[in-house]
């Protein structure tokens, strides 16, 4: 009876992982940056696992692995980081996420220095067109610019017609 | 012999002791603004920290932040509440939300709610409280508009109000040039 009971539960355990996964992801980068310290890049995401799982996911973010926080009914993740404004980097950016397993062996390949072959359980994307920092050159030195330039003409014309 | 045994059972206690202080999670969550500026109608980038500083994990991690009301705030992206089932010893996460104001004024920061639990089930929820961003002005849109955008279409309506006064002479010289120029040339 005990054997039966802890097979159960190492069966249980086995089967914690996601089978054939479905990922929908929505990503928010912002369009305007005016005011920002940091673009901040948002991806929320709902997985949606054969065996119905929720499992806690990792995310690989700049090559750290950091725990994906789940909203608290469950249905959705959300993978978000912060980069500075001088060092946001435009393009789309992948983001490996990982299960508990994939996790460990992820973290035991990188500690021993090779680069690890397991495949991330899903991978998601997030694009950054770029986003508009405000008005190239001020206006109004636009305007003294032309000023100058329609007071030389009138000058110079005003000089060759008296000379 | 008695005095032996009470000193091997004091030694007893402070090793239990230390066994059952050890293992505890214990979790700091720092709550920060990346703006520059706090406009009315923008985007505001509020940055969640959460940093297990305990020697045990912490799991069952909820964290509520209920300082932005929904008739004050648009939510644009990201989860305000959120869970994480289990923060390792000496580990970090953060969450990123984007939220808008709708209104402009002075406006109090207020911190956010973490609940967790150690490791193991003891069943003891511990509760902590974010750091505080205080207080912070949001500045109107127009008087944001004032100092900082193009001004293009004032320029421009600028330019076309300087026209006459640019336009009114050059019109009456070139006038009377073509004149005496054409009497001129018809002179010759």
């Amino acid at each position: 009876m005990r054997s039966f009971v802890i097979a159960a539960a190492l069966v249980a355990v086995a089967s914690a992982t996601c089978t054939d996964p479905k990922v929908q992801a929505s990503s928010y980068t912002p369009a305007d940056s005016q005011v920002l310290n940091a673009i901040p890049y948002i991806a929320e995401f709902s997985l949606k696992c054969g065996n119905g799982e929720t499992p806690s996911l990792f995310a690989d973010i700049d090559g750290d692995l950091v725990p994906v926080p789940q909203s608290i009914d469950g249905a959705k993740y959300q993978v978000s980081w912060i980069k500075e404004l001088k060092k946001a980097t435009t393009g789309d950016i992948s983001v490996a996420l990982y299960d508990t397993e994939g996790y460990t062996a992820v973290k035991r390949s990188r500690e021993r220095g090779e680069a690890s072959t397991t495949a991330p359980l899903v991978t998601i994307v997030v694009s950054y067109p770029g986003s508009y920092g405000g008005p190239m050159f001020n206006s109004e030195h636009f305007a003294l610019a032309m000023s100058a330039l329609v007071f030389y003409f009138a000058f110079s014309s005003r000089s060759s017609l008296l000379a | 012999m008695s005095h032996l045994w009470s000193i091997t059972f004091m030694v007893f206690l402070a090793v239990v002791r230390l066994n059952a202080d050890e293992g505890s999670a214990r979790l700091l969550l720092s709550k920060q603004i990346h703006n520059k500026y706090l406009v009315e109608g923008m985007d505001i980038v509020v940055k969640y920290n959460l940093f297990n500083v305990g020697d045990g994990a912490a799991t069952n991690v909820k964290v509520v932040d209920n300082g932005f009301r929904a008739d004050d705030f648009d939510l644009v992206s990201g989860q305000l509440k959120y869970k994480l089932d289990r923060v390792a010893p000496g580990a970090n996460t953060s969450q990123t939300v984007v939220v808008r104001a709708k209104k402009f004024g002075y406006f109090n920061f207020t911190a956010a709610e973490v609940s967790y639990s150690g490791e193991g089930g003891s069943g003891v929820v511990l509760t902590g409280l974010s750091s505080d961003p205080g207080q912070g002005v949001i500045i109107a849109a127009r008087d944001y508009d004032r100092q900082f955008s193009a001004h293009l279409l004032d320029w421009a309506a600028f330019a076309v109000m300087t026209l006459p006064s640019l336009g009114i002479p050059f019109l009456l010289w070139w006038s009377s040039k073509s004149k005496y120029e054409s009497i001129a040339t018809k002179k010759d």
